[in-house]
């Protein structure tokens, strides 16, 4: 029962951390950049989310606007941070994008504050009840049926369209999509737009679980997707998704039993090194 | 003749130098205004700025307007040990009020005390912070005497089987400890206790475990931006039995976070909105027309403290040092949140207040003021 | 003085700490995130054996060679895995550590431990004991990447295969550079603990991890003048300029995103491209 219980909660962290750590599998696979930034998204999107429910009373609204404003942000993030300095060493974009994101911190504390927002009005807050003792939140049930969603239709956008497989070709051999005609830069586009609107329904769907979108709130998704994506072997999408979900179970039982001993990320950063050290190229490896 | 005139007007001068230099009277205060208690040091200082704000409209001290001179130290005693020394040698101030968290104050003390400058912490618990020395004074119920209210709170609730949430920092360690300590005196039944790190706002697993174990009563520390989404969750998941909270709770955050759940959730604080005492009724009224929030523990607290820091002053007629440590060590202050004296470890006997949440607000529910329960530790100790 | 004292030693412990890791980073392209692990091991090492009776300066070799130890063990694990995975792991050393120190009592879990204990040494002489490390290290530095040893580093740096081709022991020496790199930090951390009189896990986490390699970045990697001048600096501006007090970690991710955007080199880069530039203007 409780067993049950504690893998149903790490099947929903696992979802939250899928949705984060899909947009940066996709904008590894594509630039072989960590994309430590990824994570302002996820507070953008929350934010956001807040100021536009709070305003409309419209959740939807929220999540729309959510997605729209954390997309069209991944694009310049892209296009202004990212492209000038690709052909640099790889610690040059990653630390690039740690200052990036520390900055983005303290400007989300020093316009909003850093006391936090609360939503005004009550959003999927109901409760659903299975099998008599597993009670979920609507909003839990959201993000674990909405990651599943989302995930699947991005998997066949990438194999049934032209969009989906010329981003692919770009993954796998830059140069020959190149000549095939298909621009890196639309492809770069497209991945930093939807990777960065996922942590925005990711951060949109957190705040309502806790009711509170804080301007740190990005930080420990900002390591621990980093953590998932090389679990899962960077750059693959299914391993990303498998990682998460992994990841999400061991911490919800880790925490419980392991507690005493160490502290929730320390517990999920064992977890990463005893498998690197094991498989150095993480679980799915494409190579 | 010319050179006594000379003279003369050199020393009028020099005089009025150097009564012009030291027109103001200093006083510090560390609060985190970045970092991950940012929210709380917000508070903390408008709490002081009103109190010196106060001070300054009704004259100051002996003519001399009061200074507030701030430091931000981000709830971190790397950064609140230089901000101390700072306050201490750059800035010269005559006594000094701890707005910040443990770690910080524990930093601090040491520095203020080896100076000789009386340090007043406001909102601190941690038993470490007044064993610094006798230039050190604490207002705020400390960690292990909360935790004994705590204790028996529950057991005026008939309550006997407890499950323990503990925040893993000082504040929380320091309550849970004096939570256990007085548990069996008051027959309670401690079936567990659980900690938790302060970036966690999802507590899934950890609150399918505690259902498992089924207690009748919750006693859980964290401070809003946890204890919200704790006790939303709680409730969420089903668990109806009363939690207890400490003063880390006390804010109006709390009940906007945790929303329809924050209903009848009890805390351990200092701070009674529904005070009779008019000192209290002026703060609160005063705090939301100055800021446009309603005020929270943390800052009545160091309200309180930079308010006694200026009646001390006040009666040692603005000197400080030594003086100055005497007048508050023997004094009696009446404070947003009590009468206030300190023993002689310099801690403070004063009664807990017991809060509830009722109607979206921080209602009185009780008081606890038995003298064994409440008893801070002295120096006999 | 006794606040000017403060600040000089602050500051040569932070040129010490991040001179430690540009051998790491800078000598051997190795990137750590969790660097502030070692400079934990170092203080703890160092404050609880004071605590215990010995003697501070005798301190200083054991906590360095626990941290060089230590280092030595994570360097193994870098071994196995290259460039963007050796970041994540090293980052998840970081972790570990606080996370392990957090819960056990013996190093005061979430309290932290305080040190009451006289360093038998007045404030001025600490400082320039402080000052005396922090120089030894830069000409230690120095000295190593003008010798064999150094060359070597620079060429793993740059291109680790061929060095591998070329027959050279390359493990060998990644280990070397992180077991000097690491006690190194050790021996910052025992400085660290007497100065701050205050050991708490906090101090030890990913934020300090990532303000050391900043450090590091903006002076020029692998530039020993350039990262103890950016260190030397860095470690003191929110506490000259008070006005930045509230937005000093903004400052802190703009220079370094700008930094590594416009002058990957670092200042080092920047003072180059300058010189050059005003020489060609000479002409």
């Amino acid at each position: 029962m409780l067993f049950v219980e504690l893998a149903a909660q790490g099947l929903v962290q696992g979802s939250i951390y899928a949705l984060i750590a899909l947009g940066l599998t996709l904008v590894y696979g594509l630039l072989r950049i960590l994309h430590v930034a990824h994570a302002a998204f996820f507070t953008l999107g929350g934010y956001v989310g807040v100021l536009v429910a709070n305003q409309t009373g419209s959740l939807a609204a929220a999540i729309f606007a959510a997605m729209m404003v954390a997309g069209v942000g991944g694009i310049l993030a892209f296009r202004l941070c990212y492209q000038p300095i690709l052909d640099q060493p790889p610690f040059v974009p990653l630390i690039a994008s740690i200052g990036l994101y520390i900055a983005a911190e303290e400007l989300f504390r020093i316009v909003f504050g850093a006391q936090g927002l609360t939503y005004r009005n009550e959003f999927l807050q109901g409760q659903v009840v299975l099998f008599d003792f597993l009670r979920f939140k609507h909003a839990e049930v959201v993000v674990m049926l909405g990651s599943a969603a989302i995930i699947g239709v991005l998997s066949l956008l990438q194999i049934r369209t032209r969009i989906g497989i010329a981003c692919q070709a770009t993954v796998s051999d830059p140069q020959m999509a190149e000549s095939f005609g298909v621009s890196r830069r639309m492809v770069g586009d497209i991945n930093f737009f939807v990777g960065s609107a996922l942590a925005a329904f990711a951060g949109v769907m957190v705040s309502l679980l806790n009711n509170l979108v804080e301007p740190t709130m990005g930080s420990v998704p900002s390591y621990k997707a980093l953590a998932i994506i090389v679990l899962g072997g960077l750059g693959s999408t299914r391993g990303a998704l498998a990682a998460s979900l992994v990841l999400g179970v061991v911490e919800s039982f880790g925490t419980v039993y392991l507690g005493q001993l160490l502290d929730r990320n320390a517990i999920a950063f064992a977890f990463l090194i005893m498998i690197l050290m094991w498989r150095p190229h993480g679980l799915f490896a494409r190579r | 003749m010319n050179s006594k005139l000379a003279v003369a007007v050199a020393a009028f001068t020099l005089h009025l130098g150097a009564t012009a230099h030291a027109a103001e009277v200093k006083i510090g205060i560390t609060v985190p205004l970045t970092g991950f208690a940012a929210a709380d040091g917000k508070s903390a200082l408008e709490g002081a700025k009103l109190a010196v704000a106060h001070a300054n409209a009704a004259g100051g001290i002996n003519g001399q307007q009061i200074q507030l001179v701030t430091y931000d130290d981000q709830a971190s005693p790397k950064e609140a040990a230089p901000a101390a020394t700072k306050l201490i040698e750059k800035d010269k101030v005559i006594a000094g009020v701890g707005g910040s968290y443990s770690a910080s104050a524990r930093a601090a003390a040491p520095l203020f005390q080896a100076a000789k400058v009386p340090y007043v912490v406001a909102y601190s618990i941690h038993p470490d912070v007044t064993l610094a020395g006798n230039y050190v004074f604490r207002t705020a119920t400390m960690g292990e005497v909360q935790g004994r209210a705590g204790a028996k709170l529950s057991s005026d609730l008939a309550k006997k089987r407890v499950v323990i949430i503990t925040l893993k920092n000082d504040f929380g360690q320091a309550l849970a400890a004096g939570y256990k300590d007085a548990a069996p005196k008051f027959g309670l039944e401690i079936i567990k206790e659980y900690e938790y790190s302060i970036q966690d706002r999802q507590f899934g697993a950890l609150i399918a475990k505690v259902k498992s174990d089924n207690p009748e009563l919750i006693y859980a520390s964290g401070y809003y931006f946890t204890a919200g989404p704790l006790v939303n969750q709680l409730r969420a998941a089903g668990v109806t039995v009363p939690i207890i909270g400490q003063e880390g709770y006390d804010s109006e955050k709390f009940i906007e976070i945790a929303g329809a759940a924050a209903e009848g959730t009890l805390v351990t604080t200092s701070l009674d909105r529904d005070s009779a005492s008019p000192v209290t009724a002026k703060f609160l009224k005063e705090f939301r027309a100055a800021t446009g929030i309603g005020a929270d523990m943390v800052a009545a607290s160091t309200y309180t403290a930079t308010s006694i820091v200026i009646e001390g002053l006040k009666q040692t007629g603005g000197k400080g040092g030594e003086a100055l440590r005497k007048a508050i060590e023997i004094g009696g202050f009446n404070t947003p949140i009590g009468t206030i004296t300190f023993n002689d470890l310099h801690e403070v006997k004063k009664d807990v207040q017991v809060q509830i949440v009722k109607d979206k607000a921080f209602r009185r529910h009780s008081v606890i003021s038995d003298p064994v329960v409440l008893a801070p530790p002295t120096k006999a100790k | 003085m006794d606040y000017e004292i403060s600040l000089a030693t602050t500051m040569a412990i932070s040129v010490l700490f991040a001179l430690s890791l540009n051998l790491i980073t800078g000598f051997c392209g190795q990137i750590s995130l969790g660097h502030a692990a070692f400079l934990g091991v170092g203080a703890y090492t160092s404050g609880m054996l004071v605590k215990a009776g010995i003697p501070f300066l005798l301190t200083l070799p054991l906590a360095m060679l626990f941290s060089g130890v230590l280092g030595i063990v994570v360097g193994l694990a870098s071994l196995r895995v290259r460039a963007d995975f050796l970041a994540i792991t090293t980052m998840g050393v970081g972790f570990l550590f606080v996370g392990v120190v957090r819960q056990q009592e013996i190093f005061g879990a979430e309290m932290g431990i305080s040190i009451v204990a006289d360093p038998g040494l007045s404030k001025p002489e600490f400082m320039l004991l402080s000052v005396a490390l922090a120089a030894a290290t830069a000409l230690f530095s120095t000295y190593v990447r003008r010798c064999w040893m150094g060359r070597v580093f620079g060429a793993i740096g740059e291109d680790e295969d061929t060095v591998r081709v070329l027959g050279i022991d390359v493990p060998l020496f990644k280990l070397t550079a992180f077991a000097i790199g690491t006690a190194l930090a050790g021996l910052a951390g025992g400085l660290y603990a007497q100065h701050l009189k205050l050991i708490a896990p906090d101090s030890f986490g990913f934020i300090e991890s990532v303000t050391v390699l900043s450090m590091v970045v903006v002076g020029g990697i692998g530039s020993v003048t350039g990262v103890a001048i950016s260190a030397a600096v860095l470690s003191v501006l929110p506490s000259w300029f008070q006005f930045i007090g509230d937005y000093k970690l903004l400052v802190y991710g703009g220079l370094l995103f700008l930094m590594m955007r416009f002058s990957p080199g670092g200042m080092a880069a920047l003072v180059i491209r300058l010189s050059r530039s005003l020489g060609k203007g000479a002409k």
